[in-house]
């Protein structure tokens, strides 16, 4: 190779390097992001009084969210900002309220959503109580003339993340609304209590 | 010579093997030099030939491959992460489907009258379409709504058909909920219109029928320099992704948007009844050329061009002649039982004023909520604060997070030597920690001894400006995105500690807690300002400090003669060039309203007569539209929900007002329905009112690392390629395996491959 293009591929690598770190970061953050929300959860439960999940932390985990069909568990986040979006889902809505909006990545932590069935049932465990949710309706939203309304006279569970799951590109506008309501009081009392542990 | 006509058996055998492993002899070539051999000229022609003449340094077309390669994929990296900020454009205008199809078509004629009473306007849009193809088509209408604007008159006509919005109850969520799935309509609750436009949908319009639509909302006026600014979106601009002129705070006009025929029939009419109140000192158009005539009662302007196209922003500026002492203006408005007025106090000249010293505390918020984009915002804002700072005044900072912490144990004069450590100061900011706002705000309002405090005047005479504590006036600016949790416990502090002290709020980041600064900004008679961007910095606070850099009346009161609830209830101070609003019901017209308040240090006490003829509907609606704030107010600070609700429905379905618990719903009246047919009821879904937190934005939730990975390991292999050359002049490839004398051995890539799986001995 030309001596002269030398520095040009070096720094083609270098551009390659960074761009693929910085992609391969968004996963790691995710995955690492449960990580430590579990053990900030964990001490809260044990009664440690506002444990950081990270020093650097501002937020903290607010419940954990379980779909057992997909075996999926989220530890929840307070404040659906995009620095939280990228440690774990997190709410638009306070979670101890009765109308709770959560969203998460496509990407990252919903990528199950897309196997999410009518019916399925999602439990939502915020440190007192646990509620037990079905799926009742999926909607495709088009968020440049929908906004999401809360309703504090609403008992729902709503989640949020983007559509098309395999879109290549962030950024587009459609979003997946997947609207799940209660489960009568007799199929929650069925339930001893949420899983400990990781 | 002759061999080369005739080549030997050897030669055609060398050039076959050539011709079939030409890396093996660029390999030799390259070694031995271009003098090592000749190449017949049978060969000629091939492009490996000619790579192969090539001197060793010069790019084989396998570096280009790499280097085009790599270039398109970076090319791709860059264009992935442009897009992923680069969102559609909405369209205005009515959307019509057939089938797959949808387009959107333009208005005929868009009609527009505003009538202004004060701060907001009444304007009614109505806008006319025609279905030009000839099928029966279903269609949706959009419509771009100014800042703040609801949708709350509504009547459309589709061919003979009438359908009239009407102010309703709402029904139980849920109920609406199911019926609206039953009905095969989607999302319809967990999803609302976005604020600032307004939709609705419109079915069966035949070929050829004409659409007629009109709706009602009210919308800001803007007080900006010193003069008020009403802008109507007369087209359809798209809202998203139009830029924003810096200081401006309005669209741009986009006249390219509009893709008009000659000779087609899409004209603007437009109308605008003025009713200022006050003296107006100049009245103009920006964008359009106006007549504009002196009534009676205020000034009516219409546009020049009666072949006006509405391809851009209609804006009106009008400013207020100033005299030496403040002036006032009441209207009223009675609907036969109640009585409804308005009184505006306009602020007299600058000249007229007597500048005070002042105290400025800035307080910042440093808990970790505010870390990234937000605390680079603060900073801005405070550098630019101090930019501000008049000498003679004093200031100080104080940030919070967990804790308090000061820069000054009390306020320092403006002096260069403050201001640089200041500077520095604010330079070194960092957010981290908790949000402990309660000691912040308790530091801030701490008054300044008084003089006749005794004891404490040692400390004041040391910072040798003995008059300002006393005389002059003190102000807070609180910078943050308001985070907290505990916001009627800081409001109720705010209320016993405020004194003589105002508090102004500064909002900072895309979602602040709106609600909480502005009610911190109203209970301490101050002033909000939001500040969204890094861009924005420099222009909001220039227009906080222009706001609050004079102070005209303060501890204003004000008695309406009669049992009068008016809105605000905890009036702000009056600014230099800046009118004050209050509205209110009465059961009767007052004959006079009595003001009082301090005005230049001396006491100051004004009579406003209420004006004649009667003033403009609006007045009621303004009433209750505070009344409905007022009451949701109440709602946080924990009044009874249930109660709070009734009354806001009651309210609201009096006065046509949108709420949560009031929907606009456009029922079919079309006169010549036959009798017992059922009603058709429409939902129309823009639903909440001007300035309600209830609707919050999608959040953005892809991240697209899967599309970044791929395409960085693409360039991270073709680059890498650009090193490694598995096409066979790497060194390294080749060690180990012993040449044949003067011709490196083929290794065909399998047998590398196996070499390296093999262990060597």
């Amino acid at each position: 190779m030309n001596i002269r293009h030398r520095p040009f591929a070096a720094a083609v690598l270098a551009a390659a390097f960074f761009f693929s770190a910085q992609a391969a970061w968004v996963p790691a953050k995710a995955a690492l992001g449960q990580y430590l929300l579990e053990r900030s959860w964990q001490a809260r439960q044990a009664g440690e009084v506002a444990p950081k999940p990270w020093p650097w932390a501002d937020t903290a985990p607010v419940g954990v969210l379980e779909i057992p069909r997909l075996g999926l568990r989220q530890l929840v986040l307070e404040g659906a900002s995009g620095r939280n979006l990228a440690w774990g889902p997190a709410t638009l809505t306070p979670v101890s309220g009765k109308d709770v909006i959560l969203s998460g990545h496509r990407d990252t932590h919903f990528t199950a959503l897309r196997d999410l069935e009518s019916g399925d049932r999602l439990t939502l465990w915020d440190g007192a109580r646990l509620r037990a949710y079905r799926v009742a309706w999926m909607d495709i939203v088009d968020s440049r003339y929908q906004e999401l309304a809360t309703r504090q006279d609403r008992d729902q569970l709503t989640l949020v993340t983007c559509y098309p799951f395999d879109a290549p590109t962030a950024g587009g506008p459609l979003r997946l609304v997947v609207t799940a309501v209660p489960i009568d009081g007799d199929e929650v009392v069925a339930v001893t209590g949420p899983r400990s542990g990781l | 010579m002759n061999d080369r006509r005739h080549p030997t058996i050897l030669q055609r055998l060398e050039a076959d093997s050539r011709r079939r492993h030409p890396q093996q002899y660029l390999d030799r070539y390259q070694r031995q030099g271009p003098t090592a051999g000749p190449w017949p000229d049978s060969s000629a022609g091939s492009p490996r030939r000619v790579a192969a003449h090539e001197p060793r340094n010069r790019l084989r077309w396998q570096d280009h491959v790499l280097l085009t390669l790599a270039g398109v994929f970076l090319l791709l990296l860059a264009l992935r992460s442009v897009s992923a900020h680069a969102q559609d454009a909405a369209a205005w205008g009515l959307t019509l489907e057939a089938g797959e199809q949808a387009r959107t078509v333009l208005a005929l004629d868009t009609t527009l009258h505003a009538e202004v009473a004060g701060l907001v306007a009444r304007v009614h849009v109505l806008q006319s379409f025609r279905n030009d193809g000839n099928d029966w088509v279903e269609g949706t209408y959009r419509f771009p709504l100014p800042d703040g604007a609801a949708v709350d008159r509504l009547t459309i006509q589709v061919g003979d058909r009438v359908l009239k919005g009407e102010i309703r109850e709402r029904e139980s969520a849920q109920r609406v909920y199911q019926q609206a799935r039953s009905e095969g309509r989607t999302a319809s609750l967990v999803s609302q219109e976005r604020e600032n436009q307004f939709s609705t949908r419109l079915a069966n319009i035949g070929p050829g029928e004409t659409v007629h639509v009109m709706i009602g909302f009210l919308a800001n006026v803007e007080w900006r320099d010193g003069s008020f600014h009403l802008a109507l979106p007369t087209t359809f601009t798209p809202r998203w992704g139009s830029e924003r002129q810096p200081g401006s705070g309005v669209s741009a006009p986009h006249p390219q948007l509009v893709s008009l025929q000659q000779g087609n029939p899409h004209r603007l009419h437009l109308q605008v009844d003025l009713e200022a109140g006050v003296p107006l000192a100049t009245v103009e158009s920006l964008h359009h050329d106006v007549d504009i005539q002196a009534l009676a009662s205020g000034y009516q302007v219409t546009l020049l061009n009666p072949e006006e196209r509405p391809d851009r922003t209609f804006e009106l500026r009008w400013t207020p002649e100033l005299g030496l002492f403040p002036e006032s203006a009441l209207s009223t408005w009675s609907d036969g039982d109640e009585v409804y007025a308005q009184l505006m106090l306009v602020p007299p000249r600058d000249e007229a004023l007597r500048p005070m010293s002042r105290e400025v505390v800035f307080v910042i918020d440093t808990s970790g909520s505010m870390q990234g984009a937000s605390i680079e915002q603060a900073r801005a804002a405070l550098l630019e604060a101090l930019e501000e700072l008049q000498p003679g005044d004093r200031f100080n900072l104080v940030q919070f997070n967990s804790i308090t912490e000061p820069l000054f144990a009390e306020s320092v004069p403006v002096t260069e030597r403050h201001l640089a450590e200041a500077r520095a100061w604010i330079r070194k900011l960092h957010a981290d920690g908790g949000t402990e706002m309660a000691p912040a705000l308790r530091q801030a309002l701490k008054q300044p001894p008084r003089q006749s405090s005794g004891s404490a005047t040692g400390a004041r005479a040391h910072s040798g400006n003995a008059q300002a504590g006393a005389d002059g006036i003190r102000q807070v600016v609180f910078i943050t995105d308001g985070s907290v949790g505990n916001e009627r416990e800081l409001l109720a502090e705010i209320a016993d500690r405020l004194g003589d002290s105002r508090l102004f709020t500064v909002g900072i980041g895309s979602a602040p807690n709106g609600w909480f600064m502005r009610k911190a900004a109203e209970i301490g008679r101050g002033h909000h300002t939001h500040i969204g961007r890094l861009e924005d910095v420099a222009h909001s606070m220039s227009d906080l400090w222009a706001y609050i850099r004079l102070p005209a009346v303060s501890d204003l009161c004000i008695d309406w003669g009669v049992d009068a609830e008016y809105y605000p209830e905890v009036l702000p101070d009056l600014y230099a060039g800046q009118p004050l609003w209050v509205v209110a019901r009465l059961p009767e017209v007052p004959e006079q309203v009595q003001l009082c308040g301090e005005l230049n240090g001396q006491p100051w006490a004004h009579a406003a007569w209420p004006e004649t003829q009667q003033g403009p509907e609006t007045l009621a609606t303004l009433w209750a539209r505070r009344k409905v704030e007022s009451l949701q107010d109440s709602m946080m600070f924990g009044a009874d929900a249930a109660v709070m609700e009734q009354e806001i429905t009651t309210v609201a379905l009096a006065h046509g007002l949108l709420t949560p618990w009031t929907s606009l719903v456009a029922v079919d009246r079309t006169p010549a329905r036959p009798q017992g047919a059922p009603l058709a009821g429409v939902d129309v879904p823009s639903l909440l009112p001007a300035g309600s937190t209830q609707g919050s934005a999608f959040p953005a939730t892809a991240t697209g690392w899967k599309t970044q990975l791929a395409l960085s390991l693409l360039v991270l292999a073709v680059s890498g390629g650009l090193f490694l050359r598995p096409f066979g002049n790497v060194a390294w490839l080749r060690r180990g395996a012993p040449d044949a004398p003067g011709r490196p051995p083929f290794r065909s890539p399998v047998s590398w491959f196996r070499g390296l799986l093999l262990p060597r001995p």
